[in-house]
């Protein structure tokens, strides 16, 4: 755990140098009184939260927590029932274009436009953006080569492997250099090198003064990446702040989720006797 | 230890499957209980037909050519339906420890359970007896008729087997979506087949049947045929023929079934040669575009016309439509210049449920809209696209029309009314899309998911019947044109006039379309992510 500890402070550093006096205390993300229902089943219950800005931020909880909803409404891809959000000062749903301008959103479970394969994938994303045509080619090989892409880059999307193609997310959703970037589980079924990959680019964005929200269910990784935390279950919040205070006495992040959302000391029980070596 | 229990466990896994199948749900269970009943009826008609063909002249010729289609149907159906039987795909059962042999009987006596081998065995038996003359050709017709039904199982395992990596990737996954096309196109030569041998009777088939008495499955009735003739020594030649097929498919299939099992698969394998991709990225077309989101999205439309197979079968079957019902209509000299409107109509259907054809990649589209002039400046580029395949292509057909009519003084009006029809079709086409969306399932033949067909009428329907309307003014001139004002020479003016009210019906259709698209990009988002 030590290298991690280690990793995180120099992060915590980092992070306040870039953000500096005049971003301190703003939020990056606020949100207030946030619901969502679909039909009998609420999916976010509720959710009041101040994300500050030049963090690298987790939105941790078990599957069906309401990560991805709450993620969605906050990038305004969903409506939510009641509620409001705000982006780096802006309403999302009354003031979208300043909204839109700065932020990347990377969702889970939507497609990209797969047809087009990657390098495409970039130009139209740009241009669509409104940004110029040599500067979205000028960008799109860059990212493509920082993310490993390049020998990719004719290919369809469709013919991606799951890391692939969460890296061309990736590289649409920082195309246009937002301020605020919102991944939903970034590292969902990506294999090691590419998420080595994925995490120095993250990194290093961060650095710059940037914010990251990202949601994962594996507390190892956000514990190793993330200085700032909120936890989610069944629709609400459970706790969030920096994550040294979120962890509290608990040895692990896991540990500390595991008892704030109560699903500790579930055993494997003594049922599976007849499980191990030897005889059949 | 298991070889001899292996067959009756896999026919069981496959009745298991069936009847799992239909537990699914009620809906599915009823179109397969009614499919199942319409192919034995069906069958049980042709036995019935085949059986009346009993003595006709050109009896044979019909069957043997029937049989050969019946096993190239057998052929090709793996290729198209490759979900449709699981026991099928051997690379399921490769975790098992399972020789080749009893694997390939188990398999073989699973596929011939089933409503298709029992459809092909009630034809073939037909067959038998429309050509058996003489209790010889009776005799060899019950050896004939299983030999041809297993040539035809044999050969659609041994096809899946041989393809299995084609059928498990995604350009196999392509092909499957734009099979219908092929039953589409395939309906309509066979309709077009069956009028030309109405008017000319049977004997154009003989020829072809002569060779075709030669190849397996047709051979087993060929031979049926010949022994009534009391020609033996063909008769035996074209069933060792038959014998011959089957073993050599049933020895192709096990070898590739091994192959298969021991080999590493797709899942495991690098895919290589992926840098033969061409690059067509901003070629000609891109260069000429406007800068900004119009040509971006136009050129995407465009790409994804020829890209996406389900964008591509929709074109596809618009333009074949849109040109078949003129121009076959004309042909036959029962049709009328207005008829080439179809083309405008049909092609202005693609303009229908836009953002369903992105699936939920249209995040990346409402990512980007953030005021009514972005959704307007999609739409008109979206609306573009279209007219760069559109108005080209019914001008095509609706001069290509005027001319087989030879209906000259005709053609300006019917431009006029076709670009006054397209014009419509964009107008409510926008504002469809933004009111009515509804997902578009990329897998499979639907082209509407679950829950939203009612939506799907309600935008499809809703908007023709609104087109037809916003046309009236048009239709209401060309008449009075014709028969009012008495005088022909002012029909020309229907050309600018309709030309005009189309493109003014367009823009204003993306107008008020364009602030409902942005303020309900959420909900448009929502619809068409359920595929």
């Amino acid at each position: 755990m030590s290298p991690v500890g280690f990793v995180l402070t120099e992060g915590d550093v980092v992070g306040a140098d870039a953000v500096g006096a005049d971003t301190v205390g703003t939020a990056a993300v606020r949100v207030r009184g946030l619901w969502k229902r679909f039909g009998q089943q609420v999916a976010v219950a509720g959710i009041d939260l101040e994300l500050p800005a030049g963090r690298f931020i987790g939105l941790v909880g078990p599957n069906g927590a309401g990560k991805t909803t709450t993620l969605s409404m906050v990038t305004g891809l969903l409506r939510p029932d009641q509620g409001t959000v705000e982006v780096v000062g802006h309403d999302v749903w009354r003031d979208p274009a300043e909204v839109k301008a700065r932020i990347g959103v990377l969702p889970e479970g939507l497609r990209l436009f797969e047809r087009l394969s990657g390098r495409e994938l970039l130009a139209y994303t740009g241009r669509l953006r409104g940004l110029p045509g040599a500067e979205v080619d000028k960008r799109a090989t860059q990212l493509l080569d920082v993310l490993d892409l390049a020998g990719a880059q004719h290919k369809l999307v469709v013919d991606y492997s799951t890391g692939m193609r969460k890296k061309i997310g990736l590289a649409t959703a920082l195309l246009h250099n937002p301020e605020v970037l919102f991944l939903d589980e970034p590292f969902e079924g990506v294999d090691p090198v590419s998420a080595q990959t994925i995490r120095g680019v993250l990194e290093r964005y961060t650095a710059s003064g940037a914010t990251v929200v990202f949601s994962s269910h594996v507390m190892e990784l956000v514990e190793s990446l993330c200085d700032w935390v909120a936890v989610m279950a069944a629709g609400r919040i459970r706790a969030h702040g920096p994550l040294a205070e979120v962890r509290g006495e608990a040895p692990s992040l896991q540990r500390a989720f595991l008892e704030l959302v109560g699903a500790h000391g579930r055993d494997a029980g003594s049922d599976l006797d007849w499980l191990g070596g030897g005889s059949r | 230890m298991s070889a001899p229990a292996i067959t009756p466990v896999v026919v069981r896994l496959k009745l298991s499957l069936l009847r799992n199948g239909l537990r699914q749900s009620g809906g599915r269970r009823a179109a397969y209980v009614a499919s199942a009943v319409v192919a034995l009826l069906f069958a049980a008609l042709q036995l019935v037909g085949l059986i009346a063909l009993r003595g006709f002249d050109h009896a044979e010729s019909l069957v043997v050519l029937l049989v050969a289609v019946l096993g190239l149907g057998w052929a090709v159906m793996p290729l198209f339906f490759p979900g449709g039987d699981e026991t099928l795909d051997p690379t399921r059962l490769v975790m098992l420890p399972l020789r080749p042999r009893p694997l390939v009987r188990a398999l073989l006596v699973a596929s011939l359970v089933g409503v298709g081998p029992l459809f092909t065995l009630c034809l073939l038996a037909g067959s038998v007896i429309a050509v058996a003359h003489g209790g010889a050709a009776f005799a060899v017709g019950a050896l004939a008729a299983p030999l041809a039904l297993l040539v035809c199982v044999a050969l659609a395992r041994a096809v899946a087997a041989a393809n299995v990596r084609l059928l498990t990737s995604r350009k196999g996954r392509d092909l499957a979506v734009l099979s219908g096309l092929l039953v589409a196109v395939g309906a309509q030569l066979v309709n077009f087949g069956a009028q030309r041998l109405g008017s000319s009777g049977l004997e154009q088939l003989a020829p072809a049947a002569d060779v075709l008495r030669w190849f397996p499955p047709a051979s087993a009735i060929g031979a049926v045929h010949s022994v009534g003739e009391g020609a033996y020594g063909a008769a035996a030649a074209q069933l060792l023929l038959t014998a011959a097929a089957s073993a050599g498919l049933l020895a192709l299939w096990s070898r590739s079934l091994t192959r298969l099992m021991t080999a590493p698969d797709g899942s495991t394998l690098q895919t290589g040669g992926a840098a033969a991709v061409r690059d067509r990225a901003s070629t000609g077309l891109a260069r000429l575009l406007p800068p900004g989101r119009t040509g971006t999205a136009v050129e995407r439309s465009l790409r994804y016309v020829w890209r996406d197979p389900k964008t591509k079968a929709a074109w596809v079957t618009s333009l074949a439509i849109g040109l078949i019902v003129p121009v076959f209509n004309a042909w036959q000299g029962t049709g009328s210049v207005y008829f080439a409107c179809f083309a405008a109509g049909m092609l202005g259907i693609q303009m229908y449920n836009q953002f369903g054809q992105d699936t939920s990649a249209f995040w990346m589209v409402a990512m980007t809209i953030s005021s009514p002039r972005d959704a307007y400046v999609e739409l008109r580029a979206r609306a573009l696209a279209l007219l760069l395949i559109t108005l080209p292509y019914a001008t095509l057909v609706t001069v290509l029309t005027t001319a087989m009519l030879g209906d000259w003084p005709r053609l300006p009006e019917a431009l006029g009314l076709s670009f006054a029809l397209l014009g419509a079709m964009l107008a409510t086409g926008a504002w469809a899309s933004a009111c009515f969306p509804y997902s578009i399932p990329q897998e499979g033949y639907k082209n509407v998911a679950p829950g939203q067909t009612g939506l799907a009428w309600i935008s499809l329907l809703g908007g023709m019947v609104a087109a037809a309307v916003l046309c009236a003014p048009v239709i209401a001139l060309t008449i009075w044109l014709n028969t009012g004002a008495g005088d022909g020479d002012r029909l020309w003016l229907l050309l600018p006039v309709g030309t005009l009210y189309g493109a003014a019906l367009t823009l204003l259709g993306l107008r008020l379309a364009a602030p409902r698209t942005a303020r309900r990009l959420p909900e448009i988002l929502t619809a068409v992510s359920k595929g």
